[in-house]
């Protein structure tokens, strides 16, 4: 079968092409459909010549095999040191090869190719950090899976979200006026605690635009409010686009280029109809990597760099709280044991390391580092899309025993994630090894935390 | 006075006496009844899986299993069905209320109903016991702009329709919207309103002396005739009340007395996500100790 009805090398083009895959139980006949699967060879070798740069190329050649890179994966560590959990056989096996191959590879080498691309790295690029070549098998794997999405040898749900990112330009089916209509919901439902409460959608000109995972818009909406609640505090002239506010892409775990291009062009559209002075982004790692660090090259942008200045999360919660915009009254510190997790994206692949350092100097009397931390600390155990990914769920719940066993080790019961993706993967690992800890995002602490000034206060 | 009625159900038998008083409300007042049930926390991509209220066991979310539990509910409220109410069942994926709640914003329902807890029914306690049981509850009032009516046991004094309601009084801005729609409901069902407050010398250690009382009772007698009582313009229906103790002690003492078949509070927590301040220590009792149905009323919108 050269290709199948679901599972096939074309992208998700109609709402009925992804009703077809979602209305696919746990992606069954998909999987089916993928063992059938014809290798176009000729064209994967063709998309190799054209899209294969000199560092991979380069990369691939001087990997001296040494394995030093093996300790500084987590997925190597906490599979019992497998062999073929080590970085540079991991990629050598799989991109080496079909490289070596000259694309000439079969269908069953594929779907190996994508097992060890989704389930056997996370992207979180620890192992660049450590290689005495620089050799990252991240980037590597990215590359790779962007090959193996050409051919259809995708994960099902990743052929979904990247589905969605086409239809929607969001990872989640959130059209515009749902959108527009949760922000108005958000602002009625907190008038009451906040009075002159806003959410500015579409003004032109503010200080700030806010960008967010569509997540929060679909299941929990409270993230928007309180995001407005300390801009509002903290005095912000800001706004959010009606059209172009998803900064995630689950097309970039998906290895789906064309939809990444698609999906931070609407971003970036939004930053140059609105003009803000500066975006910042939700508590999401890989919405920050997909539009701050890798969007830019997507959309091709001459200076490599996004429309306005970009800000995660924490760096404008460090600047507020630092500049005093936002103040925290002392009595309401976390008192317990508290530890940090370092989100890969945005800490290890954006520098940002220290900006977290700094709101734990604020708002936690005991804060507990992990070991190793900040730009060496490992992956949640979920990243690169590991953890949506029902196929490889087992192995992605082995994968959090990293992170158990660093949490465990700082005596902290409390972590705060400012990731979704890290969030996930904590509250899963609760759910997982009932290890006892709470998690949560910054933003609800924050709230608790702030020193109100009375004229906000709604007048008894 | 009721045309549109959200009941949200977690389809267990937790919910059994919720779903009595739901059907019997829509029923007596001719309303629209959306039986609503939240199938759980998305958590795995696209590939979801939920917990199964009743087996406890991790199902694949799918067409198959979402008509399965339609057909569940469906055969849970049979004899309720058959009663020729006007009902819609219907089931959703999220946060349980976060679609509860949004739900009632798409329907612009007049009042909520639900059960307090599912302690000792639920099957997935420690999966996600943040979002179920209790929270769903305290979040919902929280933020719904319609009444929510809490029916946590099988009710001894309610008969499908209101004709007694004893608002319980904590002068709070809050509690100002719960006396509009208690007596709103008194005036438009023709029900007897008992405007009650508490003085609470339960909680404080030292013995208050009778001056002391005398002074707060005067007071509170001040306060609830300016506050409240003003309000009722010619309603005579009405009678107003002031004992001292434990207030939910109180309260659901006043209210069997007055055999009053709807319990009207102020839900003015300001945090729900800290398990410690939930809800507030009196309404949460009422909740669990009334013999008839709670409403609590936290926004001005739906009264």
């Amino acid at each position: 079968m050269p290709e199948g009805t679901i599972c096939n090398k074309r992208p998700v083009a109609s709402r009925e092409d992804l009703d077809a895959l979602l209305a696919d139980s746990n992606g069954k006949k998909y999987y089916a459909e993928m063992e059938e699967l014809d290798v176009d060879a000729e064209k994967l070798w063709a998309t190799i010549q054209k899209t294969m740069k000199s560092r991979t190329k380069t990369w691939l050649d001087i990997c001296a095999h040494c394995g030093l890179c093996a300790d500084s994966c987590f997925l190597y560590s906490v599979n019992g040191r497998d062999p073929k959990q080590v970085p540079s056989y991991k990629i050598q096996s799989t991109l080496g090869e079909i490289v070596k191959k000259k694309g000439n590879v079969t269908n069953e080498f594929m779907r190996m190719c994508m097992d060890t691309a989704w389930s056997k790295c996370t992207c979180c690029n620890r192992c660049g950090s450590f290689c005495p070549y620089g050799i990252d098998m991240g980037v590597m794997f990215g590359y790779l899976r962007g090959l193996l999405h050409s051919q259809g040898f995708v994960p099902w749900e990743l052929k979904i979200g990247s589905g969605m990112h086409r239809l929607f330009r969001a990872q989640m089916d959130v059209t515009v006026e749902e959108f527009v209509d949760t922000c108005e919901w958000m602002v009625d439902e907190a008038l009451e605690e906040w009075p002159c409460l806003e959410i500015p959608v579409d003004k032109e000109d503010a200080d700030i635009v806010y960008m967010i995972n569509a997540r929060e818009a679909k299941h929990y909406p409270e993230d928007i409010v309180e995001a407005a609640i300390l801009f509002h505090v903290a005095g912000e002239n800001w706004t959010m686009p009606s059209e172009g506010w998803e900064m995630t892409s689950l097309s970039m775990f998906a290895g789906d280029w064309e939809a990444c291009k698609m999906q931070v062009d609407t971003v970036y559209g939004a930053m140059e109809r609105l003009r803000p002075k500066r975006m910042v982004a939700t508590e999401c790692g890989h919405a920050y990597r997909a539009t701050v660090i890798e969007g830019p090259y997507w959309a091709g942008r001459p200076d490599g760099k996004p429309p306005v200045e970009c800000l995660h999360y924490v760096e404008w919660v460090a600047e507020a709280l630092e500049t005093g915009k936002l103040k925290i009254d002392p009595t309401k510190k976390i008192k317990e044991p508290v530890t940090l997790q370092d989100s890969c994206n945005y800490v290890r692949n954006a520098g940002l390391r220290d900006c977290g350092r700094i709101i734990m100097k604020h708002i936690a009397e005991d804060f507990r580092e992990m070991a190793p931390n900040k730009e060496h600390n490992y992956c949640c155990g979920g990243g690169g899309g590991f953890n949506g990914i029902g196929r490889y769920r087992k192995q992605r719940n082995v994968a959090l025993k990293m992170k158990r066993e660093q949490i465990l080790a700082t005596g902290a019961k409390f972590v705060i994630a400012p990731c979704h993706n890290c969030w996930d993967a904590i509250r899963d690992l609760e759910e997982e090894f009932e290890i006892g800890i709470r998690w949560s995002f910054l933003k609800p602490l924050l709230i608790k935390m702030l020193v109100v000034p009375e004229h906000l206060l709604p007048q008894e | 006075m009721f045309t549109k009625i959200l009941f949200a159900t977690s389809g267990s038998p937790c919910c059994d006496a919720a779903a009595r008083v739901a059907f019997d409300l829509a029923a007596r007042y001719n309303a629209k009844l959306f039986v609503h049930h939240v199938l759980g926390v998305p958590s795995r991509g696209f590939s979801q899986v939920v917990v199964d209220v009743r087996t406890g066991e991790k199902v694949e979310l799918d067409e198959d299993y979402i008509m399965w539990v339609k057909d569940e509910l469906k055969n849970t409220y049979d004899r309720q069905l058959k009663s020729g109410v006007d009902c819609e069942i219907e089931t959703s994926v999220g946060i349980p209320h976060r679609e509860v709640l949004r739900k009632a914003r798409q329907e612009d329902v007049d009042l909520i109903v639900m059960g307090a807890s599912t302690t000792g029914c639920e099957a997935d306690a420690d999966a996600y016991q943040r979002h179920f049981a209790g929270s769903t509850l305290q979040r919902v009032a929280k933020a719904s702009k319609a009444p929510v009516l809490v029916v946590n046991r099988p009710v001894a004094s309610f008969w499908g329709g209101f004709t007694n309601i004893v608002f319980g009084a904590d002068f709070s801005k809050a509690s100002e919207h719960a006396f509009k729609f208690a007596l709103n409901t008194a005036k438009e069902l023709n029900a007897k309103l008992h405007v009650f407050h508490a003085i609470d010398i339960g909680s404080t250690h030292s013995l208050i002396s009778q001056k002391q009382l005398d002074d707060q009772m005067i007071e509170a007698r001040d306060r609830m005739r300016r506050k409240y009582l003003i309000q009722a313009g010619d309603f005579k229906n009405i009678t107003a009340d002031i004992w001292e103790g434990i207030p939910y002690v109180e309260i659901v003492k006043y209210a069997r007395e007055k055999q009053a078949d709807l319990i009207v509070m102020a839900h003015h927590s300001k945090d729900v996500s800290d398990e410690d301040s939930a809800f507030g220590h009196t309404l949460e009792q009422v909740l669990l100790r009334a013999t008839c149905p709670v409403a609590s009323v936290n926004r001005a919108d739906k009264i």
